[in-house]
């Protein structure tokens, strides 16, 4: 699906054009904070800040997933299914008692496991384009979803993942901590493993990997993967803060995800973006949400702001990408 | 016996094959394919044998057919169009919004919501060239703003249209439903320009190669812009096909077609990646959807099951025939 053959990728992390890719977000973000808490009225409140960060850490689960499979050139449309799969899973075991938290988490990362998999040997051994292969793979749990909960999920999460979802420790939403440590355990991943670090060599050059000895398509096998699983996880934190389940739980996030993760720098080319980046475009995206109605805009506005602002981003990258 | 048997395979394996060279594989399996849901069909349901029902399959494919055609050729060219639903949502809101059952409205809307159709298409088709990003990313985010713009306006669907303009598509002119015969000259016509004419060449050419096209002069912006409005319009005439099946226009955007556009355009052997396939493979892929739908139907399978099936279909024709395709070329 490559339209411009001009691009050449690069790997390149500590060059200074990545540090204007990476920090230009970082610039847009604190002056988006500060101006909105000079300019819209209620942002400032603590309750309103806790409100952004708790929306956010659902999202900032998936997008950690969706960074990995779009480092190495993929990306990964089936998350919101996913989501909406283990959420139903979520409310599928006895609710009145915290026990109930152990089979949710293996079914779910059991379902998650099975639906990477999938995706992952469509896409590395029947070569089927990412796009196409997690798609159907999205069409098919959705199916199942339906299937399952016949067409009508309800019921309710265990006490446990409620609270996970949607209290606070001292003001700090629990879910952001969940959220902190699953991307300390990527991010090190990413930095300081030989798996890791074979991710980005695969996403730069797939061809030189291969000729290094990198087995490329375990690589990406195990992104896919990951991604399933963080999705499955990411669904989790987001029951537990919405509470109740339908079958659409999650729906938006898997372009949101994308859209997050370019947003912070992640190249669709592969190879290049941080999970520091991809986070803080999370953040960016769910603050825009909340100033858009706090200045007093219809939530239907969220959508014109929401498609201006990745024009801009892709914009802006670009514009960063070519005057290097 | 055994003899006869042992002949008739290969020799029905070599009329495939001949077969395949004039029309690729995809449309042979195509046929087969359909042929055979025509004969579950046959056994299963004695309402699915009437001349009526095939007719009202023909007639379903309506909707699909606009967008699955725009689509095949926005893929031809190596890209993709995200923005059919937003464009559906907004063409089909206004047309029945502003129309309100006024009959000497209906005329001028519809012009002006096949313009505004078009639009969406050339700014695209434009943004993707003044920005050179991934046509998914463009047309997510014109999409988004499309049906923001559209929600803004309305919440609900709204309006209505004058008597009788359900004719669009239920009219039958000798028992022949007129929006689908329609739609398939659209397709008589796409495939005429594309075999044809060298606009349509060149669409070929850049799909299949873009940095070689624009080197032997292929007008790439010209393409781009020709391929993104076509689709624009097409997704508005699905639009007002809706409207006229509806009675009404839909604002919410969730009428499926992005992804179900996708679907005929792979099962009729036209890659994702661009420059090869065609626009037969697309109606008969169309066709395949419809009638699959409608035999599932008769079997009592419910939606839900419907959705897994298509996507397995999906699945399994990327990644068995047109993968062998690929290795072979």
């Amino acid at each position: 699906m490559s339209t411009t053959a001009s691009t050449t990728p690069r790997f390149r992390e500590h060059g200074a054009e990545a540090f204007i890719e990476r920090n230009g977000l970082f610039v847009f973000c604190v002056v988006l904070t500060v101006g909105a808490a000079l300019f819209a009225p209620g942002f400032r409140s603590p309750n309103n800040l806790q409100n952004v960060l708790t929306n956010a850490a659902p999202l900032g689960v998936v997008v950690l997933g969706q960074c990995l499979v779009i480092l190495v050139r993929g990306f990964d449309l089936s998350v919101a299914s996913v989501m909406a799969t283990a959420a139903v899973i979520a409310t599928s075991f006895d609710e009145t008692t915290n026990w109930s938290v152990i089979p949710i988490l293996t079914v779910s990362l059991l379902m998650a496991v099975i639906v990477g998999s999938v995706n992952g040997y469509l896409v590395t051994q029947r070569e089927v384009s990412p796009f196409l292969a997690t798609l159907a793979m999205m069409i098919v749990l959705q199916g199942l979803r339906f299937a399952w909960t016949k067409g009508a999920a309800s019921g309710r999460v265990p006490e446990m993942i409620r609270m996970l979802g949607s209290q606070a420790i001292y003001g700090i939403p629990i879910n952001l901590l969940l959220l902190l440590v699953l991307s300390v355990i990527v991010g090190v991943m990413l930095r300081r493993t030989a798996f890791g670090r074979k991710i980005y060599m695969v996403g730069g050059n797939p061809r030189a990997a291969e000729l290094v000895g990198v087995n490329v398509n375990r690589v990406t096998f195990g992104c896919y993967v990951l991604s399933s699983i963080l999705a499955a996880l990411g669904g989790l934190v987001l029951v537990g803060y919405v509470g109740s389940v339908d079958n659409w739980v999650g729906r938006g996030y898997e372009l949101n995800s994308i859209i997050a993760t370019v947003m912070g720098g992640v190249s669709l080319g592969g190879g290049r973006g941080t999970v520091l980046g991809a986070l803080v475009g999370a953040f960016v995206l769910t603050e825009i949400f909340n100033i858009t109605l706090l200045l007093g805009f219809p939530v239907q506005f969220q959508w014109v702001v929401k498609g201006v602002v990745i024009l801009l981003a892709v914009a802006v990258y670009l514009a960063a990408y070519r005057s290097r | 016996m055994t003899n006869n048997a042992e002949s008739t395979l290969p020799r029905l394996l070599a009329l495939q094959r001949r077969l395949a060279r004039w029309v690729g594989p995809a449309v042979v399996i195509e046929v087969g394919v359909i042929v055979l849901l025509f004969v579950i069909g046959f056994a299963v349901s004695e309402n699915f044998r009437t001349p009526d029902n095939a007719v009202n399959i023909f007639e379903q494919t309506t909707g699909l057919a606009f967008v699955a055609l725009g689509q095949t050729v926005v893929i031809l060219s190596g890209g993709i169009d995200l923005s059919l639903d937003a464009n559906i949502a907004l063409t089909s809101s206004l047309l029945s919004g502003v129309v309100n059952g006024r009959a000497d409205l209906a005329a001028p809307m519809i012009a002006a919501v096949l313009a505004i159709g078009l639009t969406i298409g050339l700014v695209n088709g434009a943004l993707i060239l003044l920005l050179r990003v991934h046509p998914l990313i463009v047309t997510l985010a014109v999409a988004a703003v499309v049906q923001g713009i559209t929600l803004l306006y309305t919440l609900m669907p709204i309006g209505g249209m004058p008597d009788g303009f359900d004719v669009l598509a239920f009219g039958r002119v000798f028992g022949i439903p007129i929006g689908a015969t329609f739609a398939v000259l659209c397709f008589a016509v796409v495939a005429f320009v594309l075999a044809y004419t060298r606009p349509g060449r060149q669409i070929f050419a850049f799909g299949g190669e873009p940095a070689a096209a624009r080197l032997v002069g292929v007008p790439v912006r010209r393409v781009v812009l020709f391929v993104y409005a076509l689709s624009g319009l097409l997704a508005s005439l699905t639009g007002i096909y809706l409207v006229s099946r509806l009675g009404v226009g839909n604002p919410t955007g969730d009428t499926n077609y992005n992804l179900a556009s996708i679907t005929p355009v792979v099962l009729g052997g036209t890659p994702l990646t661009g420059g090869r396939g065609g626009v037969l493979g697309t109606l008969l892929g169309v066709s395949l959807v419809q009638t699959l739908n409608n035999v599932l139907n008769f079997l009592d399978i419910s939606t839900f099951y419907q959705w897994m099936i298509q996507g397995l279909i999906v699945i399994a024709a990327v990644s068995i025939f047109i993968d062998k395709r690929r290795r072979a070329a």
